[in-house]
């Protein structure tokens, strides 16, 4: 039997969506418990409940956001599921499909799949990925495994499961000028660097929000983790040859 | 740092210090001053500056290094490349323009059987003398 706890709908658009998707895990026969949540009661809160009542399988119904949410409160306690819903573009990478009927088939079949993921201390959860974009660029400073120092400045960064740090950066150089009177014009500099530790210490100026989705996980100043084979999801059925 | 991970890549305008260290390809286009040890290849962009030694399967300089380097495959340097410092390889190519000051050793797995003549300095118009030219026993 299988816990669901679906986001709030943005739209009567989406509940209708709900709607289907009950009907649609009803016909496959996995229809188990169903939860919105709501300000009352958060993701958190009724994933909790799931785990006290002892589904060993939480299905998140909703966006990214949502679904590292749910992943925060029940790594290492349960199996996660995911319907996703809505531009949920990395949860549907994950799974293997963005189509709801087939996420649904995918659960009825229980196809586990193991992941990494990260935890941002104290107490946040980095199961997809992760993306600091300041208004203007601005400088991280990071120690890698105690043993590699370095800064750098950016306009975004990401942080994957896989404790990859992704580090753009694009910036205008100022263009010579001849005699104070003529430029020659200026030159964009494009950066991209990638490192990747189990130990990752961040710090930024100014401090910066870590988002997902575009909603808040964490912020800097960050000590992240890395947590090798941490969290099962059910995902893509692999095909029978 | 030791994974196995996708390779590491320090952009142009990232400044490390320490231990780079990855199982995996490594590319330097910024500043690094410590140690670059890659398992596989290591590339070291036109725009970097390496203070440190470099070690890989495959290294191919275009930019800056001064430390030993040390290619158990090959060691390329670009014509934009600039080593200073020793270096250590089976295979040694260097492009014109290129500029490299220091010592080469190219291992062969041959052992030398002549031991060098010790240097010795002498002045036009001197003589030299019996304790110059005999080697002293250690």
């Amino acid at each position: 039997m299988y816990y669901y706890i679906m986001e709030p709908p943005s739209s009567r658009a989406v509940r209708q969506t709900y709607q289907r998707l009950r009907d649609l895990l009803t016909n496959l026969g996995i229809a188990g418990e169903m939860m919105a949540a709501s300000p009352a009661r958060t993701p958190e809160e009724l994933a909790m409940m799931g785990l006290e009542r002892g589904y060993s399988t939480i299905v998140a119904v909703g966006g990214d956001a949502f679904v590292n949410y749910i992943a925060q409160t029940i790594i290492g306690q349960a199996v996660l599921g995911i319907i996703p819903i809505g531009e949920a573009q990395q949860s549907a990478e994950l799974i293997g499909t963005n189509n709801m009927k087939t996420a649904a088939e995918f659960l009825k079949f229980r196809r586990l799949s193991t992941f990494n993921t990260v935890t941002a201390d104290p107490d946040s959860l980095i199961f997809l990925d992760a993306v600091v974009e300041p208004p203007k660029l601005a400088k991280v400073s990071f120690v890698i495994d105690g043993k590699l120092r370095g800064y750098a400045y950016f306009n975004k960064m990401t942080v994957t499961r896989n404790l990859e740090i992704k580090i753009e950066s694009q910036h205008l150089v100022e263009p010579k000028k001849f005699l104070g009177l003529f430029s020659t014009g200026g030159t964009v500099v494009q950066s991209l660097s990638q490192f990747h530790g189990r130990n990752v210490r961040l710090t930024t100026e100014p401090d910066l929000a870590l988002l997902v989705d575009g909603r808040p996980v964490a912020k800097t100043p960050l000590q992240l983790r890395l947590n090798p084979n941490s969290l099962k999801v059910i995902t893509k059925r692999g095909s029978i040859l | 740092m030791e994974t196995n991970g996708p390779g590491t890549t320090v952009g142009v305008n990232v400044a490390l210090s320490g231990t780079l260290k990855d199982q995996n390809d490594i590319s330097v286009f910024g500043m690094v001053e410590g140690e670059v040890i890659s398992e596989k290849s290591v590339t070291i962009g036109q725009t970097a500056q390496v203070k440190g030694p470099v070690k890989g399967e495959l290294v191919t300089i275009a930019g800056v290094v001064r430390g030993a380097i040390s290619a158990s495959e090959k060691l390329e340097l670009l014509e934009t490349g600039k080593v200073f410092g020793s270096i250590s390889t089976k295979n040694l190519v260097i492009h014109s323009g290129g500029i490299f000051v220091g010592k080469c050793e190219m291992p062969t797995g041959e052992e030398t059987t002549e031991e060098p003549e010790p240097e010795s300095e002498i002045e036009s118009g001197d003589t030299p003398s019996e304790e110059t030219l005999v080697p002293d026993e250690e």
